[in-house]
């Protein structure tokens, strides 16, 4: 079984790779602490939404990640770091709000439940918010390093592509040219008018 | 370019107008100030600042505005309710340009609110945001304040499809029991600035652009967004940056005419310390847009760039 998703990490964002073999990643939240080696990734995570999707998507594609150290300082108003802990802890519901989470706008849109369980079931969470000594931070990772077998499955691979397909509006209006399934413009009066439909 | 068959609104906040058919109005940009990590702010709890660098820089704002014609508002950020009423009572005492009040805090909101209540500033301020995430605590402090201006986010967590921000606004989208222009209209904001959500770009960024198209047609009402948020939050940028800072200010400021061009009358374009490279983009992009309308029956306002700058 390979542990690690080609091209791991699938999604591009603020953060640092160090050793991919290793069980635990760091989350920094609002703060830029100085790396260690040690961790699977190391970045931050600002925002309760996309923010942790990322975090959620980057981690279980590497199944060698048990681990999710938080810490920095929080995201204020954002709260991404309780939001995560909440995700972890109870999931969504059927809006996809973060059941639990404070944050200003907690919803998940882009990860199926799946993945949420997958998340909830690979990784502990080490909740070290508000510490934000680095020597302190790297001893924690030196402890977890080492700590865990790899997750018993393969990695979860969440491409961009496993979003929801857009929907392709109709054409078939009396507009040259169409901005929304409402509204189109005519050519030759430059007028943005309601199509009827 | 074109025009839009649906009546515009044009919002007068405090003097300053904003909205109607692409090329009547200049745009109107805001410069933000006392954001995080601002290093004029040396402590962003208590509200403490330098303020002969602060005053310097709005003055900078201004004098743009004045010999552009692009009027300018203060985009104030605060952290707390404490710092949001210095910043408010500073910005005041220098500027009688109309500013906006804006933290990620709903209590720092709200508190803002009540202070601008309390001492007559509520005709220049706007509250940012009224949101998907407004609580019911917030809503009725703006229904007993007397701020009357607001910006209504089109962010959609759920569903950030064009439909999904749309339907947001127009009725909750089956996230909230009414679309969050009626929300507004019941706080007593007059003055409504959609706002189509600027999420980084792979998540949709380019769908505001259009929204900002089908609101003007949908609503009539004067739209605009923090769009330099898009190119500042791509990952690839940030590297280019490293190896030339040119090519990111090109994009950062580059965009904010990408949301002129796509019927915006507002924007909001980041560090007010931008406010020098910010004016001609925004002067280019009015003339060109003016330009464009000659012919479809819109008469364009007297203080427009193209009767100061062509």
């Amino acid at each position: 079984m390979d542990n690690i998703a080609e091209n791991w990490p699938p999604f591009k964002g603020d953060y640092i790779i160090g050793d991919p073999e290793s069980c635990i990643a760091v989350v920094t939240l609002a703060s830029s602490i100085e790396t260690c080696d040690e961790a699977a990734i190391w970045g931050t995570c600002k925002t309760e939404n996309l923010g942790v999707e990322k975090v959620v998507t980057n981690v279980i594609s590497n199944s060698n990640i048990r681990y999710i150290l938080l810490c920095g300082g929080e995201s204020r108003g954002h709260l991404s770091g309780k939001s995560l802990i909440s995700l972890h802890e109870n999931g969504i519901d059927n809006n996809g709000r973060i059941i639990g989470s404070e944050g200003a706008i907690p919803f998940i849109e882009n990860i199926p439940e799946s993945a949420i369980k997958r998340f909830q079931e690979q990784v502990d969470i080490v909740d070290m918010t508000g510490i934000t000594d680095t020597e302190k931070i790297h001893r924690l990772v030196h402890e977890y390093y080492r700590k865990n077998g790899p997750y018993e499955e393969n990695p979860y691979i969440l491409q961009k592509n496993n979003k929801k397909p857009a929907k392709t509006i109709k054409a078939g209006s009396s507009a040259d040219i169409i901005i929304s399934e409402e509204f189109g413009i005519d050519s030759v009066t430059g007028s943005i008018f309601k199509i009827n439909v | 370019m074109f025009r839009f068959q649906k009546d515009q609104t044009i919002c007068n906040i405090a003097g300053t107008k904003v909205g109607g058919q692409p090329g009547e109005l200049p745009s109107v940009i805001a410069g933000t100030i006392f954001y995080k990590g601002h290093k004029i702010v040396s402590d962003p709890t208590k509200g403490l600042f330098d303020k002969s660098s602060a005053e310097e820089l709005i003055n900078i704002q201004q004098q743009g505005s004045d010999e552009t014609k692009i009027p300018s508002i203060i985009h104030i950020y605060a952290e707390s309710s404490e710092s949001i009423i210095r910043y408010i009572d500073f910005i005041d005492n220098i500027s009688d340009v109309p500013f906006i009040v804006d933290s990620s805090e709903p209590d720092v909101r709200i508190n803002a609110s009540k202070h601008v209540t309390e001492t007559g500033l509520a005709d220049r301020a706007i509250y940012n945001s009224l949101n998907m995430s407004t609580e019911y605590e917030e809503i009725e402090a703006l229904k007993i304040s007397d701020v009357d201006s607001a910006i209504i986010l089109g962010f959609n967590a759920v569903d950030s499809s064009l439909d999904g921000r749309i339907s947001l606004l127009d009725n909750g989208g089956n996230l909230l029991d009414k679309g969050l222009i009626d929300v507004a209209e019941e706080c007593g904001i007059r003055n409504k600035l959609i706002d189509p959500s600027i999420t980084p770009m792979g998540n949709g960024a380019g769908i505001a652009l259009r929204m900002s198209i089908v609101s003007k047609a949908k609503w009539g009402l004067p739209v605009g967004s923090g769009i330099h948020n898009a190119p500042s939050s791509w990952k690839w940028l940030q590297e280019k940056k490293k190896e030339d800072y040119l090519k990111y200010k090109i994009c950062d400021i580059g965009s904010v005419s990408m949301q002129v061009v796509a019927a915006g009358d507002y924007v909001l374009y980041g560090p007010i310390e931008n406010s020098p490279y910010v004016f001609p983009i925004v002067s280019m992009a009015d003339i060109m847009v003016r330009e464009s309308v000659d012919d479809l029956g819109i008469e364009s306002s007297l203080m427009h760039p193209i009767n100061y700058l062509v």
